[in-house]
């Protein structure tokens, strides 16, 4: 290195400094230094300090601060005069110099001061104790390094297995996919509300984010060797999360209809409480997290009907009670809502009796519909349609003005359903669609003559359905079919009739049982006049509504008369609306004008004047032949035309 | 909203309270309801000088249909109608450089609106520039939008209670539009020729 050294010189330029370089070129040289400034210059370059320090090393405290002191002072006036911090430094060696001189002066003297060689301390060294000394310090450095090796082991190891459990990290990346965290200083915090979803709900839904404990990790299966064989994923996750108690467990909103504490519905599902309830500690951290979100959301259904069933005006008043909701949705059949939560530890003792416990999976989801709607509605909000324009009306009103909208349908406008109104036609619909299969069926089953077959449509909304009847008889479809159509609405029912009358009903399901008997009724009379044209016969008239004879229970008995091609017999119908057997309410009655026989009694004394027509007699239908009315009516037809 | 007629009914030496409550005794007594007022107002702009050929629109508001705005822009040649919402109030205050209002011609029929069944009856009292200038009573019939079905039922029911005033004839308006389909607009131009009338004429001596 030192032969590889080469002397360098550095020293200023001959030239001056250029000071300025006019427009012309010409370049203004700074006068050089004189003689005393370049003094001046360099002896400002000495740095004192640096020598002092080394020689007044071991000098007392107490002269250094002093000095300190009147440096601090001169240094106030050292910008008097470029020399200034010069001049200190060479007084204060100075006075050293005079110190040191006076201490040599006294020393010579030999009488005050004498200075002694100091004997020099030898180190007695031990070499047992150095042999120990290095040993521990050796055990020291070796227990470092296998420290060191054992971490790197472990990690080493614990990448392993991370190949087949994620590690902390892993599993913070992967449920920072799905969930919102943020760290607050030094703990993780989760948020599970839907409040960035939309909702208002106060309660809030915080968790913490912990990673597990080793011990924890211990007991887990040691790196099972197939990744995809595990299937008890028990705590091998490498995180924990803390869920506020409120929020464990397992939550649902359970809907109930009930009639006057009999229960209308039959289904008796076992709910998703039973199930996975078991340890909080065994579940994964997901079905944790879905588990408490779903304990928030059905607490924040809840109380939001709560709060609507106090308000809400109805004429029946709903009740709340504890975690119940009742609310009269037909006379006689109320709606339960109530919030079932299960705090995990104590398995609960939910079903008193399962029979009670019959719960509408649909109306439920509906309900949990209706309020994930309420949410979206709150963050989505209809863009302005001028830019400019104001923010918040719905589509409808911004067109309500171009389109002049009057007064009725604004208001119309502004009027929203509360979702326990929602859920309560819901659930009306639901009852009214039920009493209508009911009535339909029973009577389907009640009458076999006219068959009676119902087509449920199969899209229907919420709260309207509509079902299509066919009345006809069996064999004979094609000569006669009285078709009606049945809307189910929320309270009432709409029947499109034949004839394209529209009949409204109640929620009453006596009235359109009423309704379809009539209809059978009148399908009966105008399929024999049918099948009577097609026989050749002549439908000489017909009443739906007859006047004569006994009052009937159930509206007006209808009647037609027929005559053969001939002319020379008549059959008279007469239907009578009979809930108890269509078939006893038929009374069918045969003429016969000029008959067969004829006996001249005092009245009647020529044969001419049978032609006036003759005494009906009755037929006893239920001793004839034929499988329902109408077959044994084409029967009775083709038996009078062919005897002549 | 149905087929609407606009009547002017004939004041003769009476005042305008006397008027609407001689007629609102006739309407009750047909059993009609009160339901609330109305009011329809008409307030007409003019185009300044520097945009060339003069130009007219009127800017009215109908009580039955609150969150809109109808206008009417005369060119001269065709009258444009316009229904906006809210906002073209304040676009008319933006352009007060170019079309400036004739405060004095601001008209505007107000009164009771009684239901009697699928009629609804509006009794108002015509003012322009708050003075009394006439009655006009506007008769709807709800459940129809095609003047011609409903015109007889109509002319039957107004004589029932305006008496021989109605003529027989339906009103010039809808000579042409019988068999159209009847819209808001269409009782907004009816207002708007009264009201150009009323204008015209000299204060409640209008026959």
């Amino acid at each position: 290195m030192s032969f590889s050294s080469v002397n360098i010189s550095v020293e200023a330029p001959i030239e001056n400094q250029i000071q300025e370089i006019t427009y012309d070129g010409t370049e203004i040289y700074q006068p050089p230094l004189s003689l005393s400034e370049s003094l001046a210059k360099y002896a400002q370059k000495i740095d004192f300090s640096k020598t002092a320090d080394t020689d007044i090393k071991k000098e007392p405290d107490l002269s250094e601060d002093a000095k300190s002191d009147s440096d601090s002072k001169d240094a106030f006036q050292s910008s008097l005069w470029p020399w200034d911090s010069v001049r200190n430094k060479l007084r204060d060696a100075f006075q050293e110099v005079c110190v040191l001189a006076d201490v040599l002066a006294v020393a010579k003297e030999k009488r005050y001061m004498v200075l002694d060689p100091v004997q020099q301390e030898t180190q007695e060294t031990k070499p047992m104790v150095q042999i120990y000394a290095r040993k521990i310090a050796l055990t020291g450095a070796a227990k470092v390094l296998v420290t060191g090796a054992e971490r790197l082991k472990s990690s080493q190891t614990e990448l392993a297995r991370n190949r087949t459990t994620p590690g902390f990290h892993i599993e913070l990346l992967r449920l920072r996919q799905n969930w919102r965290l943020k760290k607050v200083s030094n703990t993780i915090i989760g948020d599970l509300s839907y409040r960035t979803a939309g909702s208002k709900y106060l309660q809030s839904g915080t968790f913490e984010v912990t990673k597990a404990e080793d011990d924890d990790k211990t007991n887990s299966p040691p790196s099972s060797p197939l990744p995809g064989s595990n299937p008890t994923p028990k705590t091998n996750s490498a995180l924990r999360v803390q869920i506020p108690s409120e929020l464990q467990g397992v939550a649902y909103i359970e809907v109930m209809c009930q009639k006057d504490q009999e229960d209308l519905c039959s289904i008796n599902v076992n709910l998703l409480g039973s199930g996975p309830t078991a340890s909080n500690t065994d579940m994964h951290w997901q079905q944790k997290l879905e588990a408490a979100q779903n304990v928030l959301f059905c607490k924040e259904l809840f109380n939001q009907l709560a709060k609507e069933a106090v308000q809400l005006q109805a004429p029946i008043p709903h009740m709340v009670v504890g975690n119940q909701i009742m609310a009269t949705v037909l006379p006689g059949i109320q709606l339960i809502i109530g919030l079932c939560h299960s705090a995990n530890g104590e398995k609960k003792q939910e079903k008193p009796a399962p029979s009670k416990s019959d719960h509408d999976h649909v109306l439920e989801h509906s309900l949990h519909q209706l309020l994930r709607e309420v949410h979206h509605k709150n963050t989505h909000h209809p863009f302005p349609h001028p830019a400019t324009g104001p923010l918040g009306p719905s589509k409808k009103r911004m067109l309500a003005g171009p389109m002049a909208a009057d007064r009725h349908e604004l208001l119309e406008m502004t009027r929203t359903d509360t979702l326990l109104e929602q859920i309560v036609k819901q659930a009306q619909h639901f009852i009214m669609r039920m009493r209508t299969e009911y009535v339909l069926d029973t009577i389907a089953k009640e009458v076999k003559d006219p068959l009676i077959c119902s087509h449920w449509n199969t899209l229907n909304s919420p709260t309207q359905s509509c079902v299509k009847i066919n009345i006809s008889t069996h064999g004979y479809d094609a000569v006669c079919r009285t078709p009606l159509v049945i809307h189910v609405g929320e309270k009432s029912l709409k029947c499109i009739c034949r004839d394209g009358k529209v009949m409204n009903m109640s929620y009453e399901p006596q009235e359109l049982r009423d309704l379809i008997f009539c209809h059978i009724n009148q399908h009966q009379i105008l399929a024999v006049q049918a099948l009577a044209r097609t026989m050749g016969w002549q439908a000489l008239g017909n009443s739906n509504h007859l006047g004569t004879g006994p009052v009937e229970l159930l509206g007006n008995a209808s009647s037609c008369l027929l005559v053969s091609p001939t002319g020379d017999r008549i059959i008279a119908v007469k239907c009578e609306p009979n809930q108890t057997g269509i078939q006893a309410g038929i009374q069918v009655s045969v003429a016969h004008s000029p008959r067969t026989d004829f006996f001249p009694s005092r009245l009647v004394t020529e044969r001419k004047w049978e032609h006036l027509g003759g005494q009906f007699r009755d037929v006893r239908l239920d001793k004839m032949e034929g499988r329902n009315f109408l077959h044994k009516m084409e029967l009775l037809m083709a038996s009078l035309t062919s005897n002549l | 909203m149905g087929v609407t007629i606009l009547h002017q009914f004939p004041v003769e030496n009476r005042t305008g309270p006397a008027v609407i409550e001689l007629l609102t005794k006739r309407i009750a007594a047909l059993g009609a309801v009160q339901h609330g007022q109305f009011l329809v107002d008409c307030e007409t702009y003019s185009s300044v000088p520097q945009l060339g050929h003069q130009r007219t629109v009127h800017v009215l508001h109908n009580s039955e249909q609150p969150a809109t705005v109808f206008s009417l822009l005369e060119t001269g040649t065709k009258t444009i109608p316009l229904a906006t919402d809210g906002l073209f109030d304040l676009l008319m205050m933006k352009m007060s450089s170019f079309y400036t209002s004739k405060k004095q011609t601001k008209a505007e029929s107000k009164g009771p609106r009684f239901e009697i069944g699928d009629f609804c009856v509006k009794l108002g009292t015509v003012t322009v520039s708050s003075n009394f200038k006439g009655i006009l009573v506007e008769v709807e019939y709800r459940p129809c939008i095609v003047p011609q079905m409903c015109w007889e039922l109509m002319k039957e029911f107004l004589q029932g209670f305006l008496g021989s005033s109605v003529l027989s004839n339906p009103p010039v308006y809808f000579q042409n539009k019988m068999n159209d389909v009847y819209t808001p607009i269409d009782t907004i131009h009816q207002y708007l020729e009264h009201f150009t009338i009323f204008r015209k004429s000299p204060a409640g001596i209008r026959t």
